[in-house]
């Protein structure tokens, strides 16, 4: 995959057509996020979610964003992992200034550069945990066969080789939201974006995915951990904490 | 997992200005295209399976609609074909002159019609002798009658005099039991008489037809020995067409007088020739009739059977036309059922949507998942409704008695209507769920 992948790359960078940031010597630098604004209209008044936040995210970094609620970092979130556009500002996210994309950009981009972990897992639950796995390669148009290939390896690393064929009602929460880890990595993305992972979970399966995030990041992985809960965000190498639209805190831990 | 690792050491240079992680972007399009199609027909039909009933509902709606409008098409292309088989019998060899047209739609021309000369024998022999293109010619009168035999009596029978016998082969039809008469007793205006089936089952309810041979019947106070039973042709819109009797055009004149106008049958050997002999013989009738070039009108009437075929056509188009506009109307509401049902699923899997979408769904992706949704249950309805339509069609077939149809153009049709109502009316529900935003899908429940 790789080998094709840097062949074609050339070109699949003026598929998208939008500017690309200039290799700089910030090569390692995966996220770029400059002034960053979003403001919501509720009628008569503006309310600004975010009102100039920036920061960066370099390659293989373990990030966790904390805040109470309201904070904005719920927005913030949507805004990394490309469900959402900001109404102001730049981000930059593996070469590609997502700022200004259409909704069609942005699904690629969620597709292809982001693997996300939800606090309620999401998973179909008409579809076995391999199917689920299978959906983001399915958009991402990759043939059958190499598919279940690709979604059999992702499973297994969250060693859950023996739970293929069983549907989320037959798993354990835990096993449910490692069906979600195996999906938001089946595509090898830039990064790793969860949403309160272990909000659903008993302590001890939390300990576990904990781990497992550990291990992910040790294997090179990018994660942004997004919760409200201290000893988690503490696991993190950094912590980035946000209060009423503004970073409050960015502080290197680890 | 490590593959994400390989992917990230390829040193500094290629981490901007270059996308690397985008296997997406490398495959061919048909292939990606293909996988979500049929992750959507997937989606579909666990849908479709999952809501048993909802399914049915659609599908009855989508039945009942297509069935309508396929049994409609049917009946009428059955009935179309037993008009058109039944007027073009004579093959499209054979024309007429007469006096009148067979089709008069004013009391002008009924007077201007009737002013006219006679056809007469002399007139069949005239265009027999001149024209080349010819290749037989007969004459034919017509009287409505009553058939006796003892105490049976058989009203509305058509009694048909020809001459030559070749007018049976004209005619189209042909002997099933006993014979034809011979030229020689024609010619000697024999009180003998060729009958079709209905008169012998009617005059004769106890005597199986080959016993009819040699029986006398009365006929426009005459007596007539039976020498032929024809085969049968059948009915056309619950009428007989076997209730004839046929005698020699000398007997016809010998016992009710000189007809006052005859039918000119002229047949020709070959379809193409047609044509010229219809030239030929309108010549030979014009200068008979002392007509000119100046002369508008012919002074008779020549005409193919397709007078009749035209007349039909343009009589009944506009129904038709109607009647399957109406039956189409119950497709149009088997289409607003299946529009409500797709905003119902649209609504119930906000969440699912969401979720694709979070996965990298495009617009377009769940657009075609919706729609084809629509497509399968109203194609699978296309395809019962087309059946239960040939069904009906053949149960009013059966009760009317013509010929069915069963065409594969209509069969397509319906199934195609069907497919081009789920599209239509699953369009605006897979728009919504297309259009929604995935943060607010992700949250809902």
């Amino acid at each position: 995959m790789t080998e094709t992948a840097v062949a074609t790359s050339q070109t699949s960078s003026e598929v998208i057509g939008k500017p690309e940031l200039p290799a700089n010597g910030k090569a390692d630098l995966l996220i770029v996020m400059s002034n960053l604004w979003k403001t919501y209209d509720m009628g008569a008044e503006k309310v600004h979610a975010l009102h100039g936040v920036s920061f960066e995210v370099k390659r293989g970094d373990y990030l966790a964003i904390t805040g109470p609620s309201g904070s904005g970092k719920s927005t913030l979130m949507n805004l990394i992992g490309c469900l959402d556009t900001p109404s102001q500002g730049e981000y930059w996210l593996n070469g590609k200034n997502v700022a200004e994309m259409d909704d069609d950009d942005l699904a690629r981009i969620r597709n292809q550069e982001v693997g996300f972990v939800f606090q309620t897992f999401n998973l179909l639950a008409r579809a076995t945990a391999l199917h689920n796995v299978e959906l983001p390669l399915i958009y991402g148009g990759v043939p059958g066969a190499k598919r279940k290939e690709m979604a059999r390896e992702a499973l297994s690393a969250v060693d859950l080789t023996d739970r293929m064929m069983h549907r989320p009602n037959e798993l354990s929460g835990g096993q449910r939201q490692r069906v979600a880890i195996a999906r938001a990595l089946v595509n090898h993305p830039s990064i790793l974006l969860a949403d309160e992972p272990t909000g659903a979970l008993d302590t001890a399966t939390s300990y576990d995915i904990m781990n497992l995030f550990e291990r992910l990041h040790d294997d090179g992985n990018t994660i942004i951990l997004v919760t409200h809960e201290h000893d988690i965000a503490a696991r993190a190498h950094r912590i980035i904490s946000i209060r009423d639209g503004l970073i409050e805190k960015d502080e290197r831990i680890r | 997992m490590s593959p994400r690792g390989e992917t990230r050491t390829e040193g500094p240079g290629d981490a901007f200005g270059r996308s690397i992680s985008l296997p997406g972007r490398i495959r061919s399009l048909p292939a990606l295209r293909l996988a979500a199609l049929w992750e959507a027909f997937l989606v579909a039909a666990g849908s479709l399976r999952q809501n048993k009933l909802r399914t049915g509902l659609t599908l009855i709606g989508i039945i009942v609609g297509v069935t309508a409008v396929i049994a409609v098409v049917t009946i009428i292309k059955g009935l179309d074909q037993t008009v058109a088989s039944t007027f073009s019998s004579q093959g499209s060899t054979v024309f007429t002159i007469s006096k009148r047209p067979q089709v008069i739609t004013s009391r002008e021309d009924f007077i201007k019609f009737n002013k006219r000369k006679d056809v007469i024998r002399e007139d069949a022999e005239a265009v027999f002798r001149a024209c080349t293109a010819c290749w037989r010619t007969g004459i034919a009168a017509n009287s409505f009658e009553i058939a006796k035999h003892g105490d049976q009596k058989f009203e509305g029978v058509r009694l048909r005099a020809i001459m030559p016998a070749a007018m049976f082969d004209i005619d189209g039809v042909a002997i099933d039991i006993g014979r034809l008469w011979t030229e020689s007793e024609s010619a000697a205006a024999r009180d003998i008489c060729v009958v079709g089936p209905d008169i012998v089952t009617n005059l004769f309810p106890d005597l199986p037809l080959d016993r009819a041979i040699g029986q006398d019947i009365w006929t426009g106070g005459h007596k007539y020995t039976i020498i032929g039973v024809l085969q049968p042709l059948g009915k056309i819109f619950g009428a007989s067409r076997d209730n004839v009797i046929y005698i020699p055009y000398a007997n016809f004149e010998k016992n009710f007088g000189a007809h006052n106008s005859l039918v000119v049958f002229v047949q020709t050997e070959t379809a193409p020739q047609l044509e010229q002999a219809e030239d030929q013989a309108r010549a030979i009738m014009r200068s008979r009739r002392g007509k000119t070039f100046r002369d508008e009108d012919d002074g008779f009437a020549l005409e193919t059977q397709d007078v009749f075929l035209n007349l039909y056509t343009s009589a009944t188009s506009n129904i038709y036309i109607v009647t399957i506009g109406v039956s189409a109307i119950s497709l149009v509401v088997g289409g607003i059922v299946v529009m409500n049902i797709m905003l119902v699923s649209v609504t119930e899997r906000t969440k699912e949507i969401g979720i694709r979408k979070a996965v990298g769904a495009r617009r377009k992706d769940i657009l075609t998942q919706f729609l084809i949704e629509a497509v399968t249950v109203t194609a699978i309805g296309g395809v019962l409704g087309v059946l239960s339509g040939f069904g009906v069609a053949w149960l009013i077939a059966l009760l009317i008695g013509f010929p069915l149809l069963f065409s594969v153009w209509s069969a397509v049709l319906g199934v195609s209507m069907s497919s081009i109502v789920g599209v239509v009316s699953g369009l605006w529900p897979a728009w919504r769920a297309a259009k929604l935003d995935p943060i607010e899908a992700l949250r809902s429940e």
